[in-house]
């Protein structure tokens, strides 16, 4: 780290938490079942363990990740398997209420 | 490759056509190898006996199986009844499911017990738990080949999977199929002793008919318990009925229906009041364990170990700890009680209450000297649970410590997912050693997390903590209110204050976004 000088605020964070030894302990407080949080940026909780840093509003670029499946065990991954997912909703920040879940439950 | 397709293609299609004419016959069948014949064979070639490929490599639980069979409709188009998938997953759980013991240690994910931290080692973790959890790996078995499949399909159907597993650093994809397929194909094997004894000794349905007295603890509503009353078995369908209260008084009774996977996998549906509540139990040896949850609201659940009559067992004492110069009331719980309740040094029962073969209620007083500790109690010659006295109390802890929560409604299709929280007590045994108390009473609020969430107004935002320890999330959707519009989302700490006495505990709550992916295993 010693050769590389953080510019942004987040950047600044991170070495905050590397400065204080505490990358391992964020890291292994955010793993519960099922969330992702180790990618960068996760999709419940961000990598210093909070919120602040995460994509959100999440609808403001919303397919931007689900185009490329960011987080396809979260959010529909619309690049291969769910590619109508957002057919009632294509502008995201107005729409988002016509989202729904997907996994096709008994009905 | 392409002529392979191809054939496959065109066979299937002829049977396909041999099917359909035989459809008739095969709705009045419906059993698991005609619906695997029928919806499956379309793609996966027949090895013989009623196998095929890629299916029959590779060993499940039933939220596996289904899940399995739910990517087959959204990615490949299969169409199946409802029916015809219950009869699908049955059949396949019962055939190629997994023993009692290959499930220990991650049973809370088919259980929904979503706030649970995993801890898997640090090559599982990177390779599989970075999207979804290390126990949706370890309820499956197969072999190298199948792993390898499993491997290439995630890179295959997610390409920027490359991204997450740190492709611009490492040679991820060797390290995947070289060193992460080898030491799953052998910690997850296909044939496993531990299978091939279950197999042979899985008990029939039958046995489970019968009355069972349960205990259980619901996190912010208290103990409850009762009996439960399992109807003959008709195949491995069960009609269920509950009757039973909370210790607070209020009634905890419903009915419903259950299904037995692979001889003790159940799973129920039992209507409580207007709310549909899922059973997920592991039933063995005349008992059975586990989590019953709302249907819609899985955060919202109990702890549930039952034991069935004529099996005489000590289950529960509510609650499980008394104070030293107290006196209160305690309730014994099991099947087959019989004789005196004794429990321990320095505790006296001043009156039997109630007794019943499934509870045994008293009016028990510590003396003001009882030393504290952990008492193992008994009733009759019936042993196996603790009573703990305490003096005073140390600590209090946040149960769950760290936990999420997600906003939801607003108009929108996902549920709030609430935060549900306990105090903990924590004191000190005769020898000075930390003593688990139990749940108390305690004042709940949150606060900031830390600077950023106070800056961003999280305890604002993010949602209101009721009295009852119970955390309801605020509306989805961004907030024109909140700075570059974010969601309610925030960074929380849980704070209880006991109300007797004071003392305070801090836990960690995260409040999120809904997810819009939600199988059933997570």
């Amino acid at each position: 780290m010693k050769h590389l000088k953080p510019l942004n605020n987040k950047a600044q964070i991170l070495e905050q938490a590397v400065a204080q030894d505490r990358v391992e302990e964020v890291v292994a407080m955010s793993a519960v079942a099922g969330c992702t949080a180790t990618t960068d940026p996760g999709w419940e909780v961000d990598a210093f363990g909070g919120v602040s840093s995460l994509c959100q509003p999440m609808e403001a670029d919303l397919y931007g990740c689900s185009d490329p499946c960011w987080w396809p065990a979260q959010v529909p991954d619309m690049m291969s398997t769910y590619q109508d997912w957002n057919a009632q909703a294509t502008n995201s920040q107005e729409d988002w209420r016509n989202l729904g879940t997907v996994f096709p439950k008994d009905k | 490759m392409r002529m392979t397709r191809l054939r496959r293609h065109t066979s299937s299609l002829a049977l396909i056509a041999a099917a359909s004419l035989l459809c008739t016959q095969a709705q009045a069948a419906e059993t698991g190898p005609s619906v695997l014949q029928n919806k499956c064979m379309g793609c996966h070639l027949p090895e013989g006996n009623d196998t095929y490929s890629r299916i029959s490599h590779q060993r499940k639980t039933p939220e596996g199986w289904l899940m399995s069979i739910g990517r087959m409709q959204t990615m490949h188009g299969l169409k199946i009844s409802d029916d015809d998938r219950r009869t699908l997953v049955k059949y396949l759980a019962d055939r190629q499911g997994l023993a009692p013991s290959e499930t220990e240690g991650v049973r809370y994910a088919m259980e929904r017990r979503l706030n649970t931290v995993e801890h898997f080692d640090a090559k599982l973790s990177e390779t599989c738990g970075r999207c979804h959890s290390g126990a949706r790996v370890a309820l499956q078995r197969r072999p190298a080949k199948e792993w390898e499949h499993l491997v290439n399909f995630h890179l295959g159907q997610w390409p920027s999977l490359e991204y997450q597993a740190q492709s611009r650093d490492r040679d991820w994809l060797p390290i995947a199929l070289n060193e992460m397929v080898p030491e799953l194909a052998k910690r997850f094997a296909l044939e496993t002793p531990a299978w091939a004894d279950w197999q042979k000794a899985r008990p029939k349905a039958e046995v489970l008919a019968g009355q069972w007295s349960f205990s259980g603890h619901m996190l912010t509503k208290g103990d409850v318990r009762g009996v439960m009353t399992v109807g003959s078995a008709e195949g491995d369908g069960f009609k269920v009925d509950i009757k039973g209260s909370y210790a607070d008084g209020t009634p905890f009774q419903g009915s419903g229906s259950a299904i037995l996977y692979n001889g003790y996998e159940w799973r129920g549906n039992v209507k409580v009041g207007d709310t549909t509540m899922r059973q997920v139990f592991a039933a063995l040896d005349g008992e059975m364990k586990g989590r019953m949850y709302e249907a819609d609201h899985d955060e919202r659940g109990l702890d549930f170990t039952a034991a069935k009559e004529g099996k005489a067992r000590l289950l529960a004492v509510q609650p499980s700890f008394i104070k030293a110069g107290s006196e209160t009331e305690l309730t014994l719980v099991g099947s087959g009680l019989s004789g005196k309740p004794d429990l321990g040094a320095g505790i006296e029962v001043t009156h039997v209450l109630a007794s019943s073969a499934n509870e045994v209620r008293v009016k028990a007083r510590a003396a003001v000297d009882a030393a504290p500790g952990v008492r193992e109690i008994s009733q009759g010659a019936l042993k196996g649970v603790n009573l703990t006295v305490y003096d005073k109390v140390e600590e209090v802890k946040v149960v769950p410590a760290f936990s999420i929560a997600r906003i939801g409604e607003n108009g929108g299709s996902t549920p709030k997912v609430q935060g549900r929280f306990e105090a903990e007590a924590w004191g000190k045994d005769a020898k000075g050693e930390p003593l688990r108390i139990g749940y108390l009473p305690a004042q709940w609020s949150v606060e900031p997390y830390n600077e950023r969430a106070e800056e961003d107004e999280d305890v604002k935002f993010a949602g209101q903590m009721q009295d009852n320890g119970i955390f309801v999330p605020g509306g989805a959707g961004p907030n024109p209110e909140r700075r570059m519009m974010t969601n309610n989302a925030g960074n929380l700490k849980v704070i209880a204050k006991l109300e007797d006495g004071g003392q305070q505990g801090e836990g960690h709550l995260i409040v999120t976004v809904q997810r819009w992916n939600n199988p059933p295993l997570p």
